[in-house]
């Protein structure tokens, strides 16, 4: 397959063979500037582009750039373009960085974030626990000079405790907003920009406001950790561990963008599959590393972050989302404490039911719809008035995250299925905590969360979506 | 050789526009065209003219690509390029749209209905083919979406007796999907074809396929099981494809439809040279090998590109095709010894 991008964005009109100069619609768009007069165009030899202005005098022209931000805003392809992602999320650029701090050109902190789907599937590839693998991923990129290693599972807690909070408020406010429900999950990056590009107003109002776990974590490193460290957001350059190549969109996004300190709360993802790529590149088996110690990116004595021990969510590998919802709300609305969660399997095992029933009576219907085609009879069922959910943990990949495109591929001797369920079993041989019992979440809204105010708070704990208005080209059209 | 397609009749079917594709619907009374004018119509013979029996205007904002009859007759569904497909439900001479579906990001080029009529394919620019599965209640759910091809998809065709799908792209490929577990996956990739491949036909067994190409030729697909006598190499214990005869040098433009008779074993070709042509297969010719003929050849079929050509599934000989100007033909094919 020519593309990473999950098959959502691919479907979304991703074009990989489009380079600026092709269909793409970027480089039209021309800085006028006042008082200009007709100018000429030359074109030189060796290919370059020079204005020839009237008074005579020339100037070379810069060749079009597109960025993964033009792609976000533009209603045309996303080109999965190798020239545009190395610019600008890719290991190399991890390199570049880490090679500045070296030679001094620039000092900055680097900061790696791991997702918990990415450490499973490095366990994976080199048949090491869990545990083993948080401790010398940590070594490796110690090795390389970054500064801390955290878990994007911290930060995880966070999404959590606000989806369950804002499923509670939509449940109030049901009566007034016929968008309250369902409430789709938002973590997901692929599903956000098929939702954005293609069914815009319509759908997004039902989508969940909280961030993901990524850019939860953006939140922690650049705000809270940042003024921890007396650092400016700016001084500190964050690199995220991903399954999914989406996740570089998510962070491009101009949501994710602090304008005033000219940075991105996560300045650059890499997958599964490029930390891969950096250890081969480096000669280096994980396998063979020396651990270290884990950082903690709070200090707390029972934190879930103490140095030594790593933890998860119940729920599966997408987050656990539906379950902490479903749990949280049963318990809030309904005084229902629910000991098991019954799955139920619809038309395929990527479409999966629990229902809430009290003396026969459905109080909460929610479900996983997870790939393409369940994420479309979704919405079209939402078209037609036919939802009858509370909830949907939506996810663009089959099988959800733990299968993201950005995870390391089965070798040979080994199908993908297979290896999707060692995968699955390594994610699951964690221990579980419940993000409201976790002590350091609960010191951090505490004290950050609380001495910033409420509506900081919410700005770093909450985004927002934008519809993108389709353009019709009939340039492009072929019979 | 000439005389062996006769021309029985041609109507204006969508005047001032283009005609783009014609279906029969199973028992060959009624033909069902769509064009350019958004508009589908459906035609029946009363002596020995042709009347339009139903105008379907409402349901499409762009031009209507192909149509196709579901396997019972009742249904006719029809791929737009406003990104819609339409079912219609046939009552006496009418047709109601009862449902409309969506999804595809944009222009749907074909739709097929699978011969159990529970399921039906449709494909796009958008690189995607898509399974529907169709419930006693008129109710559509997307099955699958399999992204394999790399260019706008042209055409999908159902096996005449099994689950599996054919589709064919810009990308100069042939696909071949089954379903698996509970999706369906791209089973062989046929190449060959040196530029776009515009259809695709199964002949009356399934075992084999035709497509034809805007590299000017027609290439017909054997089907071989694992462990064949003949030696064709598979990749685990699904079937492969392969080429066994590459029909050139007879059209001299893009080959826009081919049509495989399931009643007389002959196909159709449908040509942007403005012709209809005929290809008889050598019976004595080796089936690994076989050896195809042209049998009639009409050279100004149309006035302009011939877009589509279909046999009549009931009536052997019977032939219709469709063309940029606008025109249905009728045509009898009576092969001379």
């Amino acid at each position: 397959m020519a593309s990473h991008f999950s098959g959502v964005l691919q479907l979304t009109d991703l074009d990989d063979f489009i380079t600026p100069s092709q269909e793409c619609v970027k480089p039209v768009k021309i800085e006028k500037k006042p008082g200009r007069s007709v100018a000429k165009i030359r074109i030189e030899d060796d290919g370059t582009y020079i204005q020839v202005n009237s008074p005579g005098d020339v100037q070379k022209l810069e060749k079009a750039k597109i960025t993964l931000n033009d792609c976000l805003a533009c209603s045309g392809c996303i080109t999965s373009a190798e020239s545009v992602l190395i610019t600008q999320q890719s290991h190399e650029e991890l390199l570049r960085v880490l090679n500045e701090n070296k030679t001094g050109l620039h000092q900055k902190v680097i900061v790696v974030s791991v997702s918990p789907q990415s450490r499973a599937s490095l366990a994976a590839k080199f048949h090491l626990s869990v545990t083993d693998t948080a401790k010398k991923l940590s070594a490796f990129f110690k090795s390389l000079g970054v500064h801390h290693v955290f878990d994007t599972t911290f930060a995880r807690n966070f999404s959590l405790l606000e989806c369950q909070q804002e499923f509670v408020e939509r449940f109030q406010r049901q009566a007034e907003d016929s968008k309250a429900f369902p409430m789709l999950a938002s973590s997901c990056p692929g599903w956000i920009c098929y939702a954005e590009k293609t069914h815009g107003d319509f759908i997004l109002p039902y989508i969940s406001t909280t961030r993901s776990p990524q850019q939860v974590m953006g939140s922690l490193v650049k705000d809270y950790f940042a003024k921890q460290q007396n650092l400016r957001p700016e001084q500190i350059y964050h690199i995220t561990i991903m399954p999914c190549y989406d996740k570089k969109l998510e962070a491009s996004r101009p949501d994710f963008y602090l304008s005033e300190s000219q940075t991105r709360e996560v300045d650059c993802v890499i997958t599964s599959g490029e930390v891969l790529q950096l250890l081969e590149q480096e000669g280096v088996s994980l396998a063979e590393v020396d651990p270290v110690p884990l950082d903690a990116l709070y200090v707390s004595s029972c934190g879930s972050m103490d140095g030594d021990k790593i933890f998860s969510h119940a729920g599966g590998g997408s987050g656990g989302y539906l379950e902490h919802v479903y749990v949280y709300a049963a318990k809030e609305l309904f005084g229902v404490e629910v000991k098991d969660i019954v799955y139920k399997v619809l038309k395929n095992k990527d479409f999966q039911e629990v229902t809430l029933e009290k003396e026969g009576e459905t109080l909460l219907r929610f479900a996983i719809a997870y790939g393409f085609r369940n994420i479309q009879n979704l919405v079209q069922k939402l078209k037609r008035g036919k939802s009858p959910y509370h909830f949907v943990e939506v996810m663009a990949c089959p099988s959800g995250c733990l299968n993201g495109g950005g995870q390391i591929r089965a070798n040979t001797g080994e199908t993908s299925k297979e290896l999707l369920q060692r995968v699955e079993e390594l994610y699951n041989s964690v221990q579980t905590e419940i993000p409201k019992k976790n002590t350091a979440v609960a010191e951090l809204y505490r004290t950050w969360l609380e001495s910033i105010g409420p509506q900081e708070a919410r700005r770093l704990l909450y985004t927002q979506y934008h519809a993108v208005e389709k353009s019709t080209s009939n340039l492009a059209i072929k019979w | 050789m000439k005389d062996s397609l006769k021309l029985l009749t041609r109507f204006s079917a969508h005047p001032d526009s283009r005609c783009w594709f014609v279906a029969w619907n199973p028992n060959g009374t009624l033909l069902a065209s769509c064009g350019g004018d958004r508009a589908v119509r459906v035609w029946g013979r009363e002596g020995d003219s042709w009347v339009c029996k139903s105008v379907l205007s409402e349901g499409h904002q762009r031009t209507v690509r192909k149509v196709a009859w579901s396997p019972c007759g009742n249904y006719l569904a029809s791929a737009s390029f406003d990104a819609t497909t339409c079912i219609w439900k046939k009552q006496q001479d009418t047709f109601e749209c009862v449902t409309t579906l969506e999804g595809h990001e944009n222009e749907v080029k074909c739709v097929s209905w699978a011969p159990s009529g529970n399921l039906l394919a449709t494909c796009s620019r958008d690189k995607s083919v898509w399974v529907w599965e169709v419930d006693e209640e008129d109710e559509y759910e997307c099955v699958s979406v399999v992204n394999s091809h790399t260019q706008d998809v042209k055409h999908v065709i159902w096996h005449p007796n099994q689950e599996l799908l054919a589709s064919c792209s810009y990308d100069n490929t042939v696909k071949i999907y089954k379903e698996d577990d509970d999706d369906w996956i791209c089973l062989d990739t046929l190449e060959g074809h040196e530029s776009t491949v515009w259809s695709v036909d199964f002949d009356k067994s399934g075992q084999r396929l035709a497509s034809c190409s805007d590299d000017k030729t027609v290439k017909i697909w054997r089907e071989y099981l694992p462990g064949n006598e003949q030696g064709v190499v598979c990749k685990g214990s699904d079937p492969c494809w392969k080429s066994i005869c590459t029909l050139s040098g007879f059209h001299t433009r893009t080959i826009y439809d081919i049509s495989w008779c399931h009643l007389t074993n002959v196909i159709a070709t449908a040509c942007g040279d403005d012709a209809i042509r005929v290809f008889e297969e050598d019976a004595a010719s080796d089936p690994h090998q076989p050896i195809f003929r042209l049998m009639a050849h009409v050279p100004k079929a149309h006035s302009q590109d011939v877009n589509c050509a279909a046999w009549n599934p009931k009536e052997g000989g019977l032939l219709a095709s469709c063309s940029d100007d606008g025109e249905i033909g009728i045509w009898l094919y009576e092969p001379q010894n």
